[in-house]
């Protein structure tokens, strides 16, 4: 791929529909218009785990004003994310697995009435034993919550690459941990809704919704409706966040699709903060055991993890988060051997999925710590440390993922200096401490969930006779700025303004196909698709240009809007001129430009092998200080410096906010962040006692900008969203260590934890000492 | 989960008479002034009102009066009000402290004293949705029998979880309350009683019409416990009032709350009065804390941690407070 030079006018720009957003004009799924819509509600399983006895909905559809009702006996097919593991009906039938389950629904006129018919459902479960810890689900007398998977295991995994014995024989030092964190959600602001819209004249059907996965969606409801793909169309207003909660097809889309055909109309579900809560998809709790060994001069010879993950009741993403907690264990660091041990487990819990950094953040904490306590043990520093390990590009890691670019050892630097990291470390006043650690993420998953043979990406470029540009792509702008990003990479491209270019994203009826916004794959699938159909748009225009202007095609070129001929030329004809001597040669155009992940992208042959591959991973290195409350031992975060290697930012303003967004959902996972239930029952499922940072958390974050220009990528790019968390929740546990002298071996870093650490620490100290005297 | 408000009957009396009357006239009433507790519950399903009396347009509530006989503050003064009123920061600081760590700027906007001294008592099994609560086979506070907190037990664990109360406790509050009979003016402690069923001790159609603190010579300071620096109610929360005579303590009130189902004030510190507040004195304010406190499993928090959390908090505000006037 050819070097684009980018020019300064498009670099920093403010997204694209972020005026619409601020000012209130941008329309999210519950502002749609739902003139005449019914309110669907969903009744939901007050038990953990059972078999369904009885299901009586008939006072519910006798009740005035309730339209429809629709239960498991409405859906007999199965939903779910990998074709191997769709083991979840979106209303459940004979048995419910989790508190919260979907188990019938109802649209009525409206949302009282849509409440009354719920309480007037009758329900019988007969109750199984339920498990709301992994090792209670593992335990050998345990009923399966799935008939197919003994040991309620829905996937082990089992990798050694390279000579993990002789690794850690040739170790100066080997030291374990072991390590867990708390589940987590994506708590995004806006909750799950969706508007279907079902013509009973025609058949079709009309989705609007929430999700990341606007494809997914559609073939998920072709399946669950038995419909054929070509009457359903899936459209995605404005999103206010995703992280992964979407990331996948939610139980309550299909329902309410279900509630739409069945009412022959237009239905309205809005989930309450507990039904998200309830849906969940997010990160797992996970146990890690870890085992490193490490030379005198910190060169790592050997890793060994087991990573067990609770996975909740259904498959969801499991698989694949799974094997991505063990897959990226490689291609931040150049280790000789790695043995990856990895169990997901069900669990009687809300479904787990994808989240922001999807797999890699828990293995990439405990990874983290490990190596800072053993550098601690060696008297290297935590920075001699990491570089003592770094990757050559371009390389393939023993897992073959490819790597291309690699900016880290740059990331590592600049943090270092930003930080001041030499001159303070190992001076800070009691109480304060400073830590670092590093992380990485994939752009973009280089193979499918889906294998259907097409282009990884496409995108449609359209030219009227207005003049102005049309990117049509089906990519979902989430609010991380993909649409402005295919408006610069389609304006770049051709040399025209940035406000020439309209997108229109996410419809399926008007945009080509996309696999949705997840993994970080947009940037680099989508973006390499725009310039292709912006190439493809240019080579059009400069033709017909070069024949008016009657010069040579390779002499022209096209720059702030102007065709000129070659440099220095006089001749010169605008942008317009151009546009509508194409038109009249060949009517309205559209041109479409695709992207594919060549094969060599997409991972090893071992099974599993895909999970982890892509075109290139972005690289993180951050410093994080902190101050701890010697009378509540709170922890507070002073100040973050972060540096992101993100290939080339199209958009270095966007790419702020998303490294900035990722440290500080990197900070609610270290600080507060965590789900806790009784029984089964979300203890937390509100804003109020799901404890996202607010603004008085929130530290200054000095972000520095690393491009290593990646061959493959759009202009050079990577992706910029992820891969800044996986090193937040470390290098804050690592600040503590530094603080306090105390390693914690459980996120979040909660008060109290700390608090009990130090007890024991106390405790401890008092042991020894008592048993000194003795001795 | 419903999360619906019924229909409710809004009655917007003048003054405090009217008020009480119309609380009289309307069985299934409650009054409302910010609604910023009173709202969540009753879409919980936690309480349903069938009327509620909006008493956030009565002028004799939303006055702040400061003189010679002390301060009076009405109890529909939003928390907004009280934390940014300037003398009140210099001559009641726990006030004004207590004020500012309540919730969210928009919760303070709307929220008020009185409504803060009356927040219902709070627990990880109460405040939840319908669902949740008829699925957990509900609670002894609302519609089921056993205390999920302690299920041996009789009582209602639930904590009182406001902030202002400790400050005013602290302070030597007394409270003015308008009912059928007439207004009286009592202890603020005296309307609270340690029970999350019903803590507190006034009639239901009584209404706190303002608070009245006496002038004071004590430093006073408030210690809020929680996860984060905005929004959380107190995991455990505490208000010190103390003076300072040469280098003796003239008086010392310490007062928690979030840690029990009223808030209250600490026994036992009058022995610490008369001499230098030395190392021994704060381990013993310590361990008057520790023993006093009985925070129970009310929270996603540890109990263990908020009772040793208060402890330490009441004795580093105490001992900021004795060196700030001491020499």
């Amino acid at each position: 791929m050819t070097a684009v030079t980018v020019s300064g006018k498009a670099r920093g720009v403010p997204l694209i529909d972020g005026i619409d957003k601020v000012t209130g004009r941008a329309r999210y799924t519950a502002d749609l218009d739902h003139a005449g819509a019914l309110i669907g509600r969903i009744f939901r399983s007050p038990v953990s785990h059972g078999e369904i006895v009885r299901l009586d909905v008939s006072k519910a559809r006798a009740l005035d004003g309730v339209v429809a009702v629709v239960t498991g006996a409405d859906c007999p097919h199965t939903y779910g994310v990998l074709p191997v593991a769709m083991n979840e009906y979106p209303l459940a039938r004979e048995r419910v697995r989790y508190r919260g389950e979907p188990i019938a629904a109802v649209a009525a006129v409206d949302a009282e009435t849509a409440a009354r018919a719920i309480g007037l459902i009758e329900c019988e479960v007969r109750e199984l034993p339920a498990y709301y810890t992994s090792a209670q689900a593992r335990a050998p007398d345990a009923v399966q919550l799935h008939a197919n998977k003994p040991g309620n295991l829905e996937r082990e995994v089992h990798h050694e690459f390279g000579d993990v014995k002789a690794g850690f024989a040739a170790a100066d030092l080997v030291r374990e941990a072991q390590i867990s964190c708390a589940e987590v959600n994506h708590a995004q602001i806006e909750p799950h809704a969706c508007l279907a819209d079902y013509n009973p004249l025609t058949g079709r059907l009309t989705m609007q919704s929430v999700s990341q996965v606007g494809y997914y969606l559609h073939l998920m409801l072709a399946r669950c409706l038995e419909m054929d793909t070509s009457r359903i169309r899936i459209i995605k207003p404005f999103i206010g966040g995703g992280f992964g909660a979407r990331a996948e097809v939610l139980n309550f889309e299909i329902v309410t699709a279900l509630l739409a055909r069945a009412a022959t109309g237009k239905v309205l579900t809005k989930l309450t903060r507990e039904e998200n809560f309830l849906t969940h998809r997010a990160r797992p709790q996970t146990d890690i055991k870890l085992k490193l060994g490490m030379r005198g001069d910190g060169r790592l010879t050997a890793c060994e993890c087991e990573v067990v993950q609770r996975g909740g009741a259904y498959a969801g993403y499991g698989i694949v988060t799974i094997l991505y907690a063990g897959a990226l264990l490689q291609g931040l660091y150049d280790i000789p051997a790695v043995k990856y041990d990895g169990y997901r487990v069900y669990a009687n819990l809300p479904p787990c999925g994808a989240m922001r950094g999807h797999g890699g953040v828990d293995s990439r904490h405990a990874f983290e710590c490990l190596l800072d306590r053993m550098a601690r043990e060696l008297s290297l520093d935590p920075f001699a440390v990491r570089r003592a390990n770094l990757l050559e590009a371009p390389t393939r890691t023993l897992n073959d993922l490819m790597v291309n670019s690699y900016g880290l050892g740059e990331c590592l630097d600049r943090v270092e200096r930003a930080s001041r990291w030499r001159e303070r470390i190992g001076t800070l006043p009691a109480g304060k401490g400073l830590g670092m650690a590093c992380s990485h993420y994939v752009s973009g998953a280089a193979k499918p969930v889906h294998w259907t043979g097409e282009p990884h990406a496409a995108v449609n470029v359209r030219l009227d006779f207005d003049g102005g540009v049309t990117a049509l792509t089906g990519a979902a702008d989430i609010g991380q700025g993909s649409s402005t990003m295919v408006a610069i990479a389609v304006a770049e491209t051709l040399g025209i303004a940035l406000d020439q270019v309209r997108v229109i994203a996410g419809d399926s009826a008007i945009t080509p196909k996309d696999n949705g916004a997840y993994s970080s794959r947009i940037t680099f699938m989508v973006g390499n698709a725009a310039i292709d159909a912006a190439r493809k748009l240019k080579s059009i225009l400069t033709g017909e240009a070069a024949r008016k202007l009657e010069a040579r095609v390779e002499d022209i070129e096209c720059i702030a809007e102007t065709f000129r001929v070659g440099t220095g030329g006089q001749a010169s004809l605008p942008f317009i001129d151009v546009v509508k001597a194409a038109l009249a040669d060949r009517g309205p155009i559209t041109v479409s430009g695709t992207f594919t992940c060549p094969p060599e992208a997409q991972g090893g042959k071992h099974r599993g092998g895909a999970v982890g591959s892509t075109m290139g991973f972005s690289y993180a290195a951050q410093v994080v200080e902190v101050s701890i409350d010697d009378a509540t031992s709170s922890v507070s975060v002073d100040k973050v410096w972060v540096a992101l290697d993100c290939g080339h930012a199209i958009n270095p303003l966007a790419v702020e906010g998303q490294i900035e967004g990722s440290v500080w959902m990197g900070l609610g996972q270290a600080l507060s962040e965590e789900t806790h239930y009784v029984n089964g029952l979300p203890a937390h499922a509100s804003i109020l006692e799901y404890r996202v940072p607010t603004m008085a958390e929130s530290p200054p974050i000095k972000v520095e900008i690393v491009e290593s220009h990646d061959p493959n990528g759009p202009f050079g790019a990577k992706e910029a969203s992820e891969g800044a968390l996986a090193g937040f929740p470390p290098a804050l546990v690592n600040a503590v260590a530094n603080a306090l002298g105390i390693d914690l071996d459980e996120l979040p870093v909660t008060p109290d934890r700390i608090h009990q650490a130090l007890l024991e620490r106390r405790r401890a100290k008092r042991l020894a000492a008592v048993q000194e005297a003795l001795s | 989960m419903s999360g619906l408000l019924p229909d409710i009957r809004i009655v917007r009396p003048s003054d405090v008479a009217a008020a009480i009357a119309a609380r009289e006239q309307h069985p299934q009433s409650r009054f409302i002034a910010g609604g910023t507790d009173l709202l969540v519950n009753m879409r919980h399903g936690l309480i349903a009102p069938q009327s509620l009396i909006d008493i956030s347009r009565i002028d004799e509530l939303t006055t702040i009066e400061m003189g010679a006989a002390g301060l009076r503050v009405g109890s529909g003064v939003t928390v907004a009000a009280l934390a940014r009123h300037p003398a009140i920061a210099r001559d009641y600081r726990a006030i004004s402290q207590a004020a500012n760590a309540i919730a969210g700027p928009g919760h303070r906007a709307m929220g008020t004293v009185g409504g803060n001294l009356c927040l219902d008592t709070r627990c990880l099994f109460y405040n939840q949705s319908e669902w949740w609560r008829q699925a957990n086979g509900f609670c002894l506070k609302r519609d089921g029998e056993i205390c999920h907190v302690a299920p041996q037990g009789k009582r209602c664990h639930a904590a009182f979880t406001g902030d202002l109360a400790p400050a005013f406790l602290a302070l030597g509050a007394e409270v003015e309350i308008a009912g059928k009979q007439g207004r009286r003016r009592i202890p603020l402690g005296d309307i609270y009683v340690e029970d999350g069923l019903a803590h507190l001790a006034i009639a239901e159609d009584d209404l706190i019409v303002a608070v009245h603190l006496p002038p004071t010579a004590a430093a006073s300071a408030y210690a809020k416990v929680r996860l984060r620096g905005a929004v959380d109610y107190p995991l455990a929360g505490v208000a010190v009032a103390l003076g300072v005579r040469g280098d003796s303590v003239a008086s010392i009130r310490i007062a928690l709350t979030g840690t029990n189902s009223r808030p209250f004030v600490l026994g036992g510190t009058d022995a610490l009065i008369g001499r230098p507040l030395s190392e021994r004195s704060l381990q013993q304010i310590e361990q008057l804390v520790q023993k006093q406190a009985r925070p129970m499993r009310t929270t996603i928090a540890s109990a263990h941690y908020r009772r040793l959390a208060a402890a330490a908090s009441a004795r580093r505000i105490t001992a900021a407070l004795y060196a700030e006037q001491s020499g």
